[in-house]
């Protein structure tokens, strides 16, 4: 019995998930209580009268007490996980005994990661994030819903499958020389046959990668490129899974399927353009795309009308086109969240997926929105903070220098290629788009130049509290801006979508299947056997399993542990199987309890087994750094992990302060041994373990 | 850092609010509003507060038809009880256990009901101001005085035996039995002082006992006007209290036990050890060991919970001898399972027994039938009586009889409630028992600071024949016993050593440390934090056996059993370590250390 739930303040629905048996129990407590012949209440009016009490005594207690819930538990063990992130409130629910109290509220958090992804800083203003989660429409709602759904149905999915979301941490298919063959072909054939190629519309490739089900056979980005983080990455993963699922429950591919499987490959290949006003809901929009015939040219006059009915879709109908998501950038003048990129995922095989990530032309307006936003904020927080008048106007960069700065910034962004009339706080939301081209820059306009007016005129009020409500309302007009400039750019004007021409896109697709034609099979039983315990067995007497963690790259190394009914490891299917697989998942978490509690050691002697969690850092030469005082974190703090909040990039930062001038790497081990082996051969192994792993000479599979 | 310590066990809120007065739109939140802690909060913040948890309980209990239990805000957190329409609500700090809270809710409300009955009832007739006073005395009782170890483990506060005679020990428990000679009475417990001297109750009625001592110590001896003089003298009182028929039954058991007991069983055994009784109870205890005396197996020196263990080892020595005749192994008594510490009553009752086997069993045996029949029917109208009852304590299907592990443990967390449930499942119609509440009398006997608190019959009173007996058997030997404990120095700190360590046992519901309450230093607080993780996790891991756990500075080890759990830090030599996995780790000997250390404490990790 599980739901996840999100609601505005003011008990408005924006987004809920639930499974059967919850949305059972819920229509079970209202076919009770309605009169015969009455048909029962849409589920989501049901829900939303059900937690509506919570919902508004959550915002009573935050109003009146400063405090608000963080947690129910019933006698019946059921879990309740509340956290409000701005004005929307996230309630995940888990009746059924599988999700702890951790685990829901890293559910909370995966999902806000992924709203992240997918509206970028539309999430800084409640209000415009309401509106995109919540469309008006039913039907774009509904899809949008869906996909949302899909994304957390997939996500739970490889949390509980897969080791890498247990510790999120990406897994490399290991397999040096095919590895390096990978990323050379990216390296000096696929990105810059892209990039020099004038079908790509400006946009460039930065980012490509091969992934194998979850597994990472190749990454490669172009140089001078900011790094990709590793949550970002693990997001990525994530929204490829859901789009491409891998049926994980399936056995290596037998000859026959491999056959099949690469007509099918041929197929996708060959299918033609699909239009891009395919507006099914992204459950059966494959199935449509398979059967519906394609139009390779579309009446300009007739996409332009089509096109502006779609401009809230966020999930693209159409496969070649892109899906907009916004990722961190650190570049040298600092880190810039949530900039915009296209996501290109091109299925090349079953199970096997290309992923080219590319910086879309008119990316430097969300730096400079990015930036602006920064600078109000700042404002607002030290208006608030009492300070007035000239104190108010100093700062990084100063207000004189902002007012300059933002006056080019408009004046640049003039009545170019915004469109859609977007409403203040004054004017009611309107969902009809208006074809002026200048409304938006105008309501930007005229907000700033009554901001100025308050600011800097002579004899007006000056920065004083007053000025705050501006700061407020410049930074809604300014998300609304961005909003208009990245989440409906795929539909600009009478061009064609801003994407990589589906020519292009096909011909990547192509070159990488050509590739690797020959390693297909070879990859997808590699995914499912990466490194196996048997290699370990001998060195590891009673060894049982093993994960090994790098948190400086984000990456991991475990035995694979494979638990479906048809596949068997050496620990046997099914139940046994299933039992250390229970127990592992199980270590992860106690581990993070203590770690949170700031205990970087664990050992504890379970049943018939012996646990040891280690974390610990070294610096680039492997040398061995010295253990500091971990910060010891509250209890509702954000799960530890990386997926949605990195933890380990702050922990590392945390330690550097005492390590200046060193790069300093953190490695997490944990293992499970039989209870029998002495603690000091399990200890010797622990050891044995965190100094070979990383160092592939030295480890038979590396 | 101290005051830290002290102050994280101790409540932040607690208030009891009753559903049934606001009902209609219009009815102010106030009226609800039976008992707020703290009382000098402003009344709309009680409003604010019951009205908002309240509803959010119902809402969410409804959501999941399961009352909540536990609810958490991001600044405090509060153990939750809905019952017949009453919401109970006991904050706490963040850092303390919400097991140890949950614990302490139940325990409130368990004592509120020993003291006055069912809630819903003791609300129909007595007004809410004089309740409010029971409830902030019986708040102030559970979490006065002791150190946040012992509020982590809610447990009993002992004497420190340390230093102590045995000898004494020894005799308070025999005063105990010498009481039980008289089968009104069920069973007794000696307190010095608001703690534990010896007692024979499990240990969730002797906390409730000691609330009642702790007060009449404090403060007037009639304080809530419930009490009674007896003919006998002023130092004897008499209060009612309820008892869950469950927890009735457990008391009663043994008498049964008693009764169908072979007389002949111990005979062999009983000879040294009445001379040993005689010797205890005449002479004047000297420091000198005696080493005949030795009640312990060997290697197992006194612990300091030996005031409470002489019964346990007697038990499990007589258990060798008679294997078949103890009610333990025989299946005649299902109801206890593994470590049921009714070893604990059971030792000291057959020694008692075999006193009367001896000395007065006849005239012992005659007043036992006289008096066994009436009893039954009272019980038997009291029962139908109260039913249905409107309230109790213990709603979730199972009393804590004697030993479960922490007194008002069950149903909290999930593989708790199922084990706990165990002995109502085997019962048909325990939940009955358990709301159900049986009025008893609870005897107490002052010696200035020493007091003898016998749990009896209600008809007692009337029989002053049995009376005089209880009085008389007990007297002398009381005041020679308050004697002897004044004299020893009160509670000088526990053996220090460079460490830290906790021993909880579990049956028995105490705690052996030498972390003392004031003086927390950094490395108390971090072993106290520690600890109270570790207890968390144990709590709510069944196979959990052992662990080490390790922060840059400290190390902490803790080990259980069935029986107990044993928390363990070594101080100094600052832990220069990189936190790689390295068998040269001193947090890896400490397993070993505790081993060596500890047993000088008496606890054995063997």
């Amino acid at each position: 019995m599980k739901c996840l739930l999100i609601a505005s303040e003011s008990a408005e629905v924006l987004f809920y998930w639930t499974d059967p048996e919850f949305r059972q129990n819920v229509q079970d407590q209202y076919g009770a209580s309605q009169e015969e012949g009455q048909r029962p209440p849409a589920f989501e009016d049901s829900l939303n009268t059900l937690f509506a009490p919570i919902i508004i005594s959550c915002s009573t207690m935050v109003d009146r007490l400063g405090d608000s819930y963080a947690c129910f538990t019933t006698e019946n063990q059921h879990n309740y996980v509340l956290h409000q992130f701005d004005e929307c409130l996230y309630i995940a629910v888990n009746g059924d005994g599988q999700e702890c109290e951790d685990d829901l509220r890293r559910k909370i958090y995966v999902m806000k990661k992924m709203i992240e992804v997918l509206f970028g800083m539309v999430n800084l203003s409640s209000n415009l994030l309401r509106k995109e989660l919540r469309p008006q429409d039913t039907e774009q709602r509904t899809g949008l819903w869906k996909h949302l759904q899909g994304l957390l149905e997939t996500y739970s999915r490889l949390r509980e499958n897969d080791q890498s979301f247990l510790v999120e941490a990406v897994e490399r298919l290991i397999h040096p020389t095919l590895c390096e063959q990978c990323i050379e072909f990216l390296e000096r054939r696929l990105l810059p046959a892209l990039n020099s190629s004038s079908e790509r519309n400006g946009e460039e490739v930065l980012h490509s990668f091969i992934l194998v089900h979850t597994k990472l056979l190749a990454f490669y980005s172009s140089r001078n490129t900011s790094t990709l983080s590793p949550s970002d990455l693990l997001a990525l993963i994530v929204m490829t899974q859901s789009m491409y699922p891998s049926n994980t429950d399936q056995e290596d591919p037998g000859p026959e399927d491999v056959e099949s499987v690469s007509v099918s490959g041929l197929e996708m290949f060959y299918t033609p353009q699909p239009s891009p006003t395919n507006r099914s809901s992204s459950g059966s929009e494959r199935t449509a795309r398979e059967d519906t015939p394609m139009f390779e040219f579309v009446d300009p006059d007739i996409q332009i009308a089509e096109d502006s009915l779609i401009t809230l879709e966020v999930s693209p109908p159409d496969p070649l086109a892109p899906t907009r998501v916004f990722l961190e950038v650190s570049l040298k003048d600092g880190l810039y969240p949530m900039m915009p990129h296209s996501m290109y995922c091109r299925p090349l095989w079953p199970g096997i997926t290309l992923v080219l990530l590319t910086k879309i032309p008119n990316s430097s307006v969300a730096m400079s929105v990015y930036s602006y936003l920064e600078a109000f904020a700042k404002l607002e927080k030290r208006l608030s903070e009492g300070q007035e008048g000239p104190a108010a106007a100093r700062g990084q960069p100063t207000v004189h220098d902002l007012r300059s700065k933002l006056d080019k910034f408009i004046k640049a962004l003039g009545p170019c290629d915004i469109q859609v009339p977007y409403s203040d706080i004054q004017v009611p939301y309107s969902d009809i788009q208006v074809p002026y081209s200048d409304i938006q820059t105008s309501q930007l306009q005229n907000v700033w130049s009554e901001f100025k007016k308050r600011a800097f005129t002579r004899g007006g009020p000056g920065f004083t509290r007053e000025l705050i409500p501006w700061c407020k309302s410049m930074k809604t007009q300014l998300c609304g801006v961005y909003k208009q400039c990245f989440l409906n750019g795929t539909t600009r004007g009478a061009d064609a979508p801003q994407r990589l021409s589906p020519a292009l896109q096909e011909l990547a697709q192509a070159m990488v299947q050509e590739k690797l034609m020959d390693w297909k099979d070879f990859l997808l039983v590699k995914s499912k056997r990466n490194i196996t315990m048997v290699s370990y067995l001998e060195d590891f007497p009673g060894l049982v399993h093993f994960i090994c963690v790098d948190r400086s790259s984000g990456q991991m190394i475990a035995p694979s542990l494979n638990i479906t009914e048809r596949s068997t490891s050496e620990l046997g299917g099914g139940p046994l199987a299933q039992f250390i697989r229970g127990k592992v998942w199980g270590l992860v978490r106690t581990a993070r309890q203590y770690l949170q509690k700031g205990y970087s050691t664990v050992t504890l002697r379970d049943g018939d087994f012996y646990f040891c969690y280690f974390l610990w850092f070294e610096n680039e030469t492997g040398y061995k750094l010295d253990e500091v005082d971990l910060p010891v974190l509250p209890d509702d703090s954000p799960p530890i992990g990386v997926l949605a909040r990195d933890y380990y990039r702050k922990l590392l930062r945390y330690y550097s302060k005492t390590h200046a001038g060193e790069v300093v790497k953190c490695y997490e081990l944990l293992t499970v041994h039989l209870g029998v082996i002495p603690t000091e051969y399990i200890l010797q192994h622990c050891r044995q373990l965190a100094s070979k792993l990383w160092e592939p000479s030295r480890n038979p599979l590396l | 850092m101290a005051e830290l310590m002290a102050n994280s066990g101790r409540c932040t809120y607690f208030f009891l609010y009753d559903g049934t007065k606001v009902q209609g739109e219009g009815d102010p939140t106030r009226e609800g509003i039976c008992y707020f802690y703290p009382e000098q909060t402003p009344v709309d913040q009680q409003e604010l507060l019951c009205g908002q948890l309240a509803g959010v309980g119902r809402c969410v209990s409804e959501l999941s038809s399961s009352p909540v239990r536990v609810l958490r805000l991001r600044h405090s957190k509060f153990a939750i009880k809905m019952e017949d329409d009453f919401f109970w609500a006991l904050g706490c700090a963040m850092d303390f256990p919400t097991v140890s809270m949950c614990d302490r809710l139940d325990q409130l409300i368990k004592l509120f009901c020993f003291y006055n009955g069912p809630v819903r009832q003791s609300y129909q007739t007595n007004s809410r101001e004089t309740l409010a006073l029971c409830w902030s005395r019986y708040l102030f009782y559970l979490q006065a005085g002791a150190t946040e170890l012992h509020h982590i483990f809610s447990c009993l506060r002992t004497i420190d035996s340390t230093h102590i005679d045995p000898l004494l020990l020894l005799k308070a428990a025999l005063i105990l039995q010498a009481c039980q000679r008289c089968p009104l009475v069920l069973a007794g417990c000696i307190l010095f002082r608001g703690r534990v001297v010896s007692t024979q109750m499990p240990p969730c009625l002797t906390v409730r006992v000691m609330a009642h001592e702790t007060q009449t110590y404090n403060k007037d001896e009639r304080l809530n006007g419930m009490s009674s003089s007896f003919p006998l003298s002023s130092a004897v009182t008499s209060t009612t209290v309820h008892l869950t028929l469950s927890e009735l039954q457990d008391l009663r058991s043994t008498t049964v036990d008693r009764e169908s007991r072979p007389h002949s069983t111990p005979s062999q055994g009983s000879r040294p050890r009445r001379t040993r009784l005689s010797r205890t109870l005449s002479d004047t205890p000297s420091t000198e060991s005696t080493p005949d005396l030795e009640p312990e197996p060997p290697g197992r020196p006194m612990r300091l919970d030996a005031p409470l263990s002489p019964g346990l080892s007697r038990g499990a020595e007589q258990r060798d001898a008679t294997p078949t005749n103890d009610p333990l192994l025989s299946p005649a008594s299902p109801r206890f399972p593994e470590i049921s510490p009714l070893t604990n009553q059971k030792g000291p009752r057959r020694g008692g027994q075999e006193e009367e086997d001896e000395e007065d069993g006849p005239l012992e045996k005659s007043r036992y039938y006289s008096f066994h029949s009436p009893d039954g029917n009272t019980s038997q109208t009291e029962f139908q009586g109260e039913a249905p009852p409107p309230t109790d304590a213990s709603p979730l299907g199972n009393p804590p009889p004697a030993g479960r592990r922490a007194p008002e443990r069950e149903g909290y967390p999930e593989g708790r409630a199922a084990s706990g449930g165990s002995g109502g499942d085997i019962l048909p119609g325990a939940g009955v028992k358990d709301r159900t509440v049986v009025p008893m009398t609870l005897y107490q006997h002052r010696v200035k600071g020493l007091l003898l608190a016998l749990l009896v019959e209600p008809h007692l009173q009337r029989d002053t024949e049995a009376m005089e007996e209880v009085y008389h058997s007990s007297l002398a030997s009381l005041n020679g016993l308050e004697a002897h404990l004044r004299t020893v120095a009160p509670g000088a700190p526990g053996l220090q050593g460079p460490y830290t360590f906790a021993h909880y046992d579990c049956v028995q519901n105490t705690l052996t440390t030498n972390v003392s309450g004031r003086a927390g230093g950094d490395q108390d607080h971090s072993f106290v934090r520690a600890t109270s993780l570790l207890h968390t996790h144990f709590c709510n891991s069944d196979a959990l056996q052992e662990a080490i756990i390790r922060s840059a500075r400290t190390a902490v080890y803790a080990t259980r059993s069935v029986a107990q759990e044993t928390y363990f830090l070594q101080h100094g030599g600052a832990l220069r370590n990189s936190g790689v996995p390295n068998h040269q780790d001193t947090a890896f000997t400490l397993p070993s250390k505790a081993r060596h250390r500890l047993l000088k404490h008496g606890v054995s990790l063997l």
